[in-house]
């Protein structure tokens, strides 16, 4: 039957599997029957194979140059991986086994050289170019949301050039003047001196020149390169020499012919108190004629708030279509519960700003493009959660209620509704909290919402504005987060709450008809702020069904799975990238939120609330929203890319971090200390074990998560597939962006299944 | 009177859970189903309301032939027929007074019953069965957070609001203490003595139906193996009912 049955040679039989690993990697584990590592090794090499190459032939990852031929070093590292499994293979016929140490050390080499090239990483630019990113960072310490009225002094006098001879004379000024030259006439370059007086003292200004005294044609005094600038002194005067500017001399200087022109000083202060910026108005909201108008942030809640609302009605009863315990009762149920599961994990795979692009073919621009894009995404989402909670209810209750002789309507009413409400509500509000983040960016495709403005402030270069926008959306989230905590949290503890007294029907009791009637006025208010046309859902672009014809036609050709499959794999390494930094930076700080480690003294409780705060603050704003800092500050690209997510990675990983340390059995360190262990031994014995199993676990999950905000990062100049995406979606290639649309569910899809084991097993 | 009349009943996987059982309860009987874990008990009691759907055989309730009613007809039937179970089936987030009012779903107007609306007479009734168990000041209070004990004493007060005039007991006690057992089973005989209500009580100890019940039937392996008084069975009986290495053990 094996082979050792035709080579009896003992020697040989334990190099056998050796020889077979060496002539295909993983066979000889296969042989011992060890298969599963047998098939880890053949697909690591597979995989490590095809990106080699792959990073090689578009990136010159590794590059050696030997003149004639030229190769990537990455190559040596993969032999020595085979190499391993050879060795690997040899160990394990004689009952042992060789290091993992190296099996994960050497690909992950491989993999992070490639995943550093790729991604594009120049740490060094974050130094060089930091000057550049202070504006940005200058901005958003002082947004555009509060200013002051802004007084302006001006004084004019007359001036000619050049000379004529005799001199012309000194304009005759009427008591009390406020501006006059020492000469009254110059060539261009000749030093002139300028006086002031009865001005008010402690303004600034600069000197403009006006080719006529009442003319458009001016110029900036300039001495070096930088504008003059005047301060009035505290007597109301002031008094400056400077040359005369070359602008002088633009009509030509002819002393037969001199050309009167003029010189203004212009002084400008911010005077009275501080009000609200018209920024302000746009982002929040501004009162005309007694009526307010709400502003951006406004209309994101409101996108946020119907989203949740829609998709909690449809996701209702989809949720039952794809609960294997509802479904196989009834016939050919099965079928069609597969159906929906994979029809969910697609919807969900799909971000919403892509099913942005999506709908506003179909609906145009617009608030309700955002709103159906956030609806469709949010369905899928809680529909899945839905089924799962609908998969566990207790069947118990049913049959009592059945015993009763009450009817299939009544069973629902009293045996399935009350067991399914409070987690369908905490799933809601969960999701309502999720749906706000992204109502903040569905804007950047589909318009509708502060998403849409900040990409106009982007636009414009208008950063301050664009730090309103962040610090407005960072208060609106954290405000939100807090509330759907809050009320997650009562939910749960409402779980074993008494209630003591006979509660009334809902329409006898008051605080809930105000609940009711409040609950429709939102409703109202929120339609009515996006003034959405539901019209527009029945009256499709004519060339909706060409184009969406056209999406479900994958262009398959060579040409285009080559840029796809190129743009998707930079996505999944800018992801592997971000998390590793995010991660990295955040391990120090998770110790510094831990609430266990920090409440000795005041100072560590204040250094406590703080990084709590900074990780609140940061994971409030949505990568795509940081993306523009970063391209401002290292250039458009996937480093970019990867810094914007980078922040939300560290935010987000650095809580998860914290509560991982704070979960922390105190009882193992207590037991290795009591065995005589030093400080350092009982920390690597006793709390290592507890925190690194979790922590890899959270960062394989970021991953996960990095990888779905990857693909949509290049909307906003982040690089990946988000950039190649929007250039189809843009120039109509449906075709195209089908093929696109179709790799990255493959690989969300792939990488959720596979985190999910992944994690399975660590934990 | 309730009689089975060869009711056999074969699940899709082929276990054949009862096999040709027959026997008849008089009314006002207190009958106990003795048995081993699997020997059919919890099939035989739910294949009498139809929870389970019998292979062959009949059922009949009053002369009525339960096994052939349908739609409203099994309804009607089922709302005279009152059931408690092992593991007490109450919805765990709904208020006490909610859980005993679903006893009366049967009677009710469904769209009525839709809005929580029940008529004062159905209210009044479920707080006076709750008194009568004991549990008045439990009344608005989420079931979840009562005692296994209490818990069970809701479901007999869910089975109450019925008006039934059968009950049938399924392994009402399992989940609990043995003290608490018998406060659970004196209030079934109360109900069987006071009221007239039959009973159905499928049983796991031999002192329990010694002490309760007027008459015994026993199962095993889906066959009646006993029928007669509860103090008839001797030890042979006993080793033909529990197997050979069975031992007779008594609680409190």
């Amino acid at each position: 039957m094996t082979a050792s049955a035709h080579f009896p040679t003992p020697s040989f039989k334990r190099k056998l599997p050796a020889l077979l690993s060496l002539v295909f990697p993983g066979a000889g584990q296969v042989y011992l029957r060890k298969r599963w590592r047998g098939i880890a090794i053949l697909v690591m090499m597979v995989v490590l194979v095809f990106l080699i190459q792959w990073a090689f032939d578009n990136f010159k990852v590794g590059l050696w140059d030997f003149g004639p031929f030229t190769t990537s070093w990455l190559w040596v590292a993969l032999s020595g991986f085979w190499a391993w499994n050879v060795f690997d293979a040899y160990r394990l016929a004689q009952g042992r086994s060789a290091s993992r140490w190296l099996a994960f050390l050497l690909p992950l080499i491989i993999i992070y050289v490639i995943a550093w090239q790729v991604t594009d990483v120049k740490l060094d630019r974050l130094v060089t170019r930091f000057s550049d990113a202070q504006i940005v960072f200058r901005a958003i310490a002082n947004p555009d949301l509060l200013e002051r009225d802004k007084a302006a002094q001006i004084g004019q006098t007359t001036f000619w050039v050049p000379c004529s001879s005799p001199p012309q004379p000194l304009p005759t000024l009427a008591e009390p003047y406020q501006l006059r030259t020492d000469v009254a006439c110059g060539d261009v370059g000749e030093a002139i001196t300028l006086r002031g007086q009865g001005l008010i003292p402690g303004m600034t200004g600069n000197i403009y020149w006006y080719l006529e005294p009442d003319g458009t044609r001016e110029g900036q005094v300039r001495e070096g390169g930088q504008a003059v600038e005047i301060t009035i002194k505290a007597d109301g005067t002031f008094e400056t020499t400077f040359a005369i500017p070359k602008i002088a001399g633009l009509d030509g200087v002819d002393p037969a012919n001199p050309l009167l022109q003029a010189i203004q000083v212009r002084f400008i202060q911010e005077v009275g108190p501080l009000h609200l910026s018209a920024t302000f108005g746009d982002i929040i909201g501004r009162t005309v004629e007694g009526v307010f108008i709400p502003g951006q942030i406004f209309a994101t809640l409101a996108l946020g708030l119907l989203a949740t609302i829609f998709s909690t009605l449809l996701a209702v009863p989809l949720s039952f279509f794809a609960a294997h315990n509802v479904m196989e009762r009834v016939p050919g149920g099965t079928a069609i519960y597969y159906v929906m599961r994979t029809i969910l994990n697609v919807v969900r795979a799909v971000d919403t700003i892509v099913w942005g692009l999506l709908v506003i073919v179909w609906v145009g621009l617009g608030n309700l493009a955002g709103l159906i894009a956030l609806t469709i995404h949010s369905t899928a989402a809680l529909a899945k959660l839905f089924s799962e909670e609908v998969e566990h209810i207790d069947h118990g209750p049913i049959e009592a209620l059945t015993a009763t002789g009450a009817n299939l309507l009544q069973v629902i009413r009293y045996g399935i509704v009350p067991q399914i409400y409070s987690p369908f509500l905490a799933y809601t509000l969960l999701r309502w909290d999720i749906n706000m983040r992204s109502a903040t960016v569905v804007g950047f495709v589909a318009g509708g919402g502060i998403g849409f403005f900040v990409v106009e402030t982007i636009r414009k270069g208008g950063y301050r504005e664009y730090a309103a926008a962040l610090w407005a959306i960072a208060v609106v989230i954290i405000l939100v987060d807090w509330i759907s905590g809050k009320w997650r949290q009562r939910i749960a503890e409402g779980d074993t709450k008494m209630v003591l007294l006979r509660p009334k029907p809902w329409y006898k009791s008051l605080r809930k008809l105000i609940y009711t009637f409040l609950l429709l006025a939102i409703f109202v208010g929120c339609l009515s702020i996006l003034q959405i046309d539901l019209r527009k859902l029945f009256d499709p672009s004519p060339s909706f069904g060409k184009l969406l014809g056209d999406f479900v036609t994958f262009d398959l050709s060579r040409e285009v799975l080559d840029t796809v499959l190129k743009q998707m794999l930079i996505t999944v390494f800018q992801a592997l990238i971000a998390t590793t930094f995010g991660a990295l930076v955040a391990i120090p700080f998770s110790f510094l939120a831990a609430r266990n480690l920090m409440s000795r003294t005041w100072l560590s409780r204040g250094i406590y609330y703080v990084v709590r705060s900074i990780f609140n603050v940061l994971r409030s704003i949505e990568a795509l929203l940081y993306v523009a800092i970063f391209v401002f500050w290292v250039g458009i690209g996937a480093f970019a890319g990867a810094l914007a997510l980078t922040i939300t990675t560290f935010a987000l990983i650095g809580k998860l971090f914290s509560e991982a340390i704070e979960n922390i059995d105190a009882g193992p360190l207590e037991a290795i200390t009591a065995t005589g262990a030093t400080r350092l031994q009982a920390i690597v014995y006793g709390i290592l074990p507890q925190i690194v199993p979790p922590f890899v676990s959270y960062a394989i999950y970021q991953w996960d998560i990095n990888i779905r905000i990857s693909t949509i990062i290049g909307f906003a100049g982040g690089g990946g597939i988000g950039l190649l995406l929007s250039t189809f979606f843009g120039q109509l290639q449906y075709h195209k962006a089908g093929t696109a649309v179709l790799l990255i569910v493959l690989v969300i899809v792939a990488m959720d299944f596979a985190s999910a084991q992944i994690r399975q097993k660590l934990v | 009177m309730l009689q089975v009349i060869n009711l056999t009943k074969t699940y899709p996987n082929g276990t054949q859970a009862l096999k040709q059982v027959s026997f008849e309860v008089q009314d006002g009987e207190f009958l106990a189903v003795i048995g081993l874990s699997g020997s059919g008990k919890s099939t035989l009691l739910r294949c009498i309301n139809r929870l389970i759907e019998p292979t062959s055989g009949q059922v009949r309730w009053d002369g009525v032939d339960v096994t052939a009613a349908s739609g409203r007809d099994l309804r009607n039937i089922r709302r005279q027929i009152g059931m408690v179970f092992q593991q007490f089936n109450l919805v765990k987030r709904s208020p006490v007074i909610t859980n005993v009012l679903s006893g009366r779903l049967g009677y009710t107007s469904p769209w009525r019953s839709l809005f929580n609306s029940f008529s004062k007479e159905d209210r009044a009734r479920a707080l006076d069965n709750l008194e009568q168990l004991g549990l008045q000041d439990k009344a608005y209070v989420r079931a979840d957070s009562l005692s296994g004990g209490q818990q069970q004493r809701v479901g007999i007060a869910r089975a109450l609001m019925q008006e039934p005039k059968l009950v049938l007991a399924d392994e009402p006690v399992a989940s609990l203490d043995p003290v608490l057992a018998h406060t659970i089973l004196k209030y079934l005989e109360q109900m069987n003595r006071e009221r007239g209500i039959t009973v159905l009580c499928s049983l796991h100890f031999l002192d329990l139906v010694h002490r309760y019940a007027t008459r015994a039937i026993a199962l095993k392996d889906g066959e009646v193996v006993f029928e007669g008084l509860p103090h008839e069975i001797d030890d042979a009986q006993f080793k033909a009912i529990y197997g050979q290495e069975a031992e007779r053990v008594s609680i409190v």
